[in-house]
C-alpha cells in the first residue's frame, strides 16, 4: 500500500518544507491525524466504505484495472467474435464442439459486451473518477498557492551554492527575485517588518496541468466509449450479387443496438451489391491466399435520393449518413431451382453457403423449399477435384464449381411459426431421398425419384457480408486520446522546481553572504542541475561588482531529509 | 471547515461516479434486445399518422399503387416465404381476406427478401389470393419507417379508408388483434 499515492496520502507525501498552503489548509504532518479523527467519527462500516473507497481509486488498481482490460481484450481478438464475424463462430463450435460451449459461457465470442469486461470498464471508470474529481480541486488549490517560505538552511538542498555580496541583504535579495520574476518563476517574500530576507521561487506548474490533462482525457475516452455505446449501433448483413438492403431492424439479419438507440435512428439508406470481386495468388508459397477483395455497391443516402457508386474495401468503408459500412466477409451463392412433384417451380434463389475452409472455400449451406416439402443439404466446392471418390477444393476461386446434395422430403417444420436458421435443416419429420448425396455442376439438374420433383444447379453468384456501425463517439475518443498524450508528455517533460534565495549581513559590515538553494520534486528527464548552475551564475554574475563575489557551487546528492 | 468541504467533494464524486457506474452497467448488460417481437400498437382516432404513398412491382410484375386502395381499409401484411412466423400466420390471414373481402377490407402483401417464384410459391400452398409487392431490398418496408416502423418480420399495417395507420402488429398475427384493428378501423362491429 506504500508504494501507491492515493488522492490523500499523495497530499501528505508532496508536503511542503515549510508550511502555509491555505487551500491545503493542514500542513504536512496534520494530515495522518486529521485521517484518524475523521476515522474515529464515523461508524465502523464507513471506515471500511473509506478504506475500499481509496483501495479503488488507488494508482496501482487503476493500473491493475488497465492491464486486465488488455488481458480481456486478448481473447477478443484471438477467437471469433459474435458481433464481427458470426459465420466464423458457429465454424468455430462445429470445430470445437467441447470447448466452445464452455468458452461461451464465459461470454468469450462476445467479450466487448460480456458482463466481466464491464465490471473491470466500470470498476477502471470509477477509479479514475475517484482519483481525477479530487485531483482537480487540488490543482486549483495548489494553483492559486503561493511558494513556501525559504527554508532556514538553503545549504542542505539538494542544489546550493552562495557568494559574497556587495549589496545589503534586502537589496541583494531584491536583486535576485528580479531576475527570478524575469524567468516567469511565481515569488514569494517575507512578511514586511522582519529581519529575514529571502525570496522563495516556483515554476512549472504545467506538470500537474498536464498530468490533470492525462486524466481528464482518459475520462473523455471512456465517455466517449460509453456515448458510442449508448447511442451508436453494430449491424451485419449478407448480401448476394445483385441484392440489395435497407438500413432497417427487419432488413439486417443481426443488430447491437446502444441502449438509447431507438429503431427510428437507424440511417434511412438503402444499399445494392453489384459486383463482389476476390482476387486470390495464383502460383508461389502462399497459393490461394487472396491479394484483393473489392465490393461494387450502389447507394442512396435516403428514400428517393440519388444513387452513387462506391467500392467498399477491406479498410476502406462507404460513409453514408453518419454510418460507415465495412467489409467483413464473402462467400459464394450456389443459385438453385426446385420444382415439386406437380412440376411448378417452389424455390428459385441464389443461397449463401458457408464457407468451412477459408483457404478452398468448401462450403456448407442448406435449400429450403417447403412449399414442395422439399429440403437439401449442399457442400460446394469452387474449384473441384475427386480424390479417391471424394469431392474436394483445391482453389478458392469459382474455376470448377460443383455441389453435392442431400435430398430430404417431408415436414420442414416451418410452418409451426418457431423460426430457424437458414444455415440449418430441420430433417427429424424428413426422410433421405434415395441417390444422395448428388452431384451437379452449373446447368445440371438431379430429377428426384418417385416423382418428388427436381432440382437444378443454375450457377454460381458471391456474396459480401458488410457491417453497418454508427458509433459516435469515435472522434471524441480520437480527440481525448490526443490530448492524453499530450498531457502525458507535458507532465513527463517539464519539472516543479523550486529556488529559493537568502542574504544575511557579511561579517565584515558590508555587503552581504547570499545562498541560493533549489529542489525539484521529480526530475524524471533530469536537467535540473544544469539549470540551476546557470541560475546560480547568472544570479551572482549580474552583480555591479562581479570582481567582488566569488561562486562557490555544491551540489548534493538526494538527501533524504531536504527531499519534500 | 475544509475538512468538511473535502468530505462532501469526496462524497459527491462517490455519489457521481455511482450513478454513472449504474447507468452503464444499465447499458452494457442489457443491451442487444432491440428485435421487440409481437408487439401491437394502436394509434388513437385523430392521431392516426399518414401512410406513404408507394408505387411498386407486384410479385407477377404489376404496378400497385397505395392510393389506390383509398375508400377501402387496407391490411398490409409484410412477409417472406423463408419465414417461419409468416407461414404459421399466413392460414390467419387468408381467411380473414376471405371472409372481409365483401365488407370493404383490402389486403395486399410485402414480400421481403425473397425472389418472386418463392413467393408465389408460398401464395399457392397458403390459398393466398390478393396481390404482394416484390420487395426483395426492403425499400416498400423502409417507407415507413417514420410513421409505423417495420421492426420485424412478418409486421401487418391496417390502414383506415382516408389512408391513415390505425396501427400495426410486430410479429406474428391472432385473429384477436386484427379484429382489434379492424374493429378501430371501423369495419366489423
Amino acid at each position: 500500500m506504500t508504494d501507491v499515492q492515493t488522492p490523500d496520502t499523495q497530499a501528505a507525501a508532496q508536503g511542503e518544507p515549510a508550511q502555509g498552503e491555505p487551500a491545503q489548509g493542514e500542513p504536512a504532518q496534520g494530515e495522518p491525524a486529521e485521517r484518524d479523527a475523521a476515522r474515529q467519527q464515523l461508524a465502523p462500516d464507513a471506515g471500511w466504505g473509506r478504506w475500499a473507497w481509496r483501495q479503488l481509486t488507488s494508482m496501482r488498481t487503476a493500473l491493475i484495472l488497465l492491464f486486465l482490460l488488455a488481458l480481456g481484450a486478448i481473447p477478443g481478438s484471438i477467437l471469433p467474435q459474435q458481433g464481427a464475424d458470426p459465420a466464423s463462430v458457429t465454424q468455430y463450435f462445429a470445430s470445437h464442439p467441447a470447448l466452445a460451449p464452455w468458452l461461451n459461457r464465459l461470454g468469450l465470442f462476445n467479450v466487448f459486451a460480456s458482463p466481466w469486461f464491464a465490471a473491470i470498464y466500470l470498476l477502471l471508470f470509477i477509479s479514475l473518477v475517484g482519483c481525477v474529481v479530487p485531483r482537480t480541486f487540488r490543482l486549483v488549490g495548489s494553483a492559486r498557492t503561493p511558494p513556501p517560505r525559504a527554508p532556514r538552511n538553503l545549504a542542505r538542498l539538494p542544489q546550493s551554492s552562495s557568494y559574497a555580496s556587495a549589496l545589503e541583504p534586502a537589496a541583494a535579495v531584491e536583486h535576485a527575485a528580479g531576475i527570478l520574476g524575469k524567468q516567469r518563476f511565481r515569488l514569494r517574500r517575507p512578511d514586511a517588518g522582519g529581519t529575514d530576507y529571502w525570496v522563495s521561487a516556483e515554476k512549472g506548474y504545467l506538470r500537474e496541468a498536464g498530468n490533470l490533462l492525462f486524466h481528464l482525457s482518459l475520462l473523455g475516452v471512456l465517455l466517449s466509449i460509453a456515448a458510442g455505446g449508448l447511442f451508436g449501433y453494430k449491424a451485419d448483413k449478407l448480401l448476394v450479387e445483385g441484392g440489395s438492403f435497407s438500413d432497417t431492424v427487419s432488413a439486417l439479419d443481426e443488430i447491437h443496438p446502444g441502449r438509447l438507440v431507438s429503431d427510428s435512428d437507424f440511417a434511412p439508406f438503402s444499399l445494392t451489391l453489384n459486383k463482389f470481386t476476390a482476387n486470390y495468388i495464383e502460383s508461389g508459397e502462399s497459393i490461394g491466399q487472396p491479394s484483393n477483395f473489392d465490393a461494387s455497391v450502389t447507394y442512396t443516402a435516403s428514400p428517393g435520393g440519388q444513387a452513387k457508386t462506391y467500392n467498399i474495401r477491406i479498410n476502406d468503408p462507404l460513409s453514408v449518413d453518419g454510418a460507415k459500412v465495412y467489409l467483413i466477409g464473402h462467400g459464394y451463392a450456389p443459385e438453385f431451382k426446385v420444382t415439386g412433384a406437380n412440376g411448378q417451380v417452389t424455390y428459385s434463389e441464389s443461397t449463401p453457403f458457408i464457407p468451412e475452409n477459408t483457404s478452398t472455400f468448401e462450403s456448407d449451406g442448406v435449400v429450403k423449399a417447403p412449399d414442395s416439402s422439399l429440403g437439401f443439404e449442399g457442400v460446394f466446392v469452387p474449384t473441384a477435384i475427386t480424390v479417391a471418390g471424394t469431392l474436394e477444393s483445391i482453389f478458392p476461386s469459382a474455376d470448377n464449381p460443383e455441389v453435392s446434395l442431400n435430398g430430404y422430403y417431408g415436414n420442414l417444420g416451418m410452418n409451426s411459426g418457431q423460426p430457424q436458421s437458414v444455415y440449418q435443416l430441420d430433417t427429424s419429420d424428413m426422410t433421405e431421398i434415395s441417390g444422395s448425396p448428388h452431384l451437379l455442376q452449373p446447368g445440371q439438374t438431379w430429377t428426384l425419384p418417385n416423382g418428388k420433383g427436381s432440382v437444378t444447379f443454375v450457377g454460381v453468384k458471391q456474396w459480401a457480408s458488410l457491417a453497418v456501425t454508427y458509433d459516435p463517439g469515435q472522434v471524441p475518443a480520437l480527440v481525448c486520446g490526443m490530448l492524453a498524450l499530450a498531457g502525458l508528455l507535458v507532465s513527463f517533460f517539464v519539472r516543479r522546481r523550486r529556488v529559493f534565495v537568502r542574504a544575511v549581513p557579511a561579517a565584515s559590515g558590508t555587503g552581504s553572504i547570499v545562498t541560493v538553494g533549489g529542489l525539484t520534486r521529480s526530475d524524471a528527464s533530469g536537467g535540473f542541475e544544469e539549470e540551476f548552475a546557470e541560475l546560480a551564475a547568472e544570479i551572482s554574475e549580474a552583480e555591479t561588482s562581479p570582481a567582488q563575489s566569488s561562486t562557490q557551487s555544491s551540489t548534493r546528492p538526494s538527501d533524504p531529509d531536504a527531499q519534500p | 471547515m475544509f475538512k468538511a468541504k473535502r468530505r462532501t467533494v469526496v462524497t459527491v464524486t462517490a455519489v457521481v461516479a455511482v450513478l454513472l457506474a449504474g447507468a452503464l452497467a444499465a447499458t452494457l448488460l442489457t443491451q442487444g434486445k432491440g428485435n421487440a417481437s409481437d408487439d401491437f400498437v394502436t394509434n388513437q382516432a385523430g392521431q392516426r399518422p399518414l401512410a406513404p404513398d408507394i408505387t411498386a412491382k407486384s410479385l407477377t410484375g404489376a404496378a400497385i399503387s397505395l392510393s389506390s386502395y383509398r375508400g377501402k381499409t387496407l391490411v398490409l401484411n409484410f412477409w417472406g416465404s423463408w419465414c417461419a412466423p409468416c407461414r404459421a400466420e399466413a392460414p390467419t390471414l387468408a381467411y380473414l381476406s376471405k371472409e372481409h373481402g365483401s365488407k370493404g377490407v383490402a389486403f395486399l402483401g410485402d414480400d421481403v427478401e425473397d425472389t418472386p417464384q418463392n413467393g408465389l410459391a408460398f401464395e399457392r400452398s397458403f390459398g393466398i389470393t390478393y396481390p404482394s409487392f416484390n420487395d426483395p431490398g426492403y425499400l416498400v418496408a423502409q417507407e415507413f419507417y417514420k410513421v409505423a416502423p417495420v421492426n420485424d418480420t412478418p409486421t401487418t399495417i391496417v390502414i383506415d379508408k382516408t389512408g391513415h395507420i390505425v396501427g400495426e402488429v410486430l410479429g406474428e398475427v391472432s385473429f384477436g388483434e386484427m379484429t382489434t384493428l379492424l374493429q378501430d378501423a371501423a369495419v366489423i362491429q
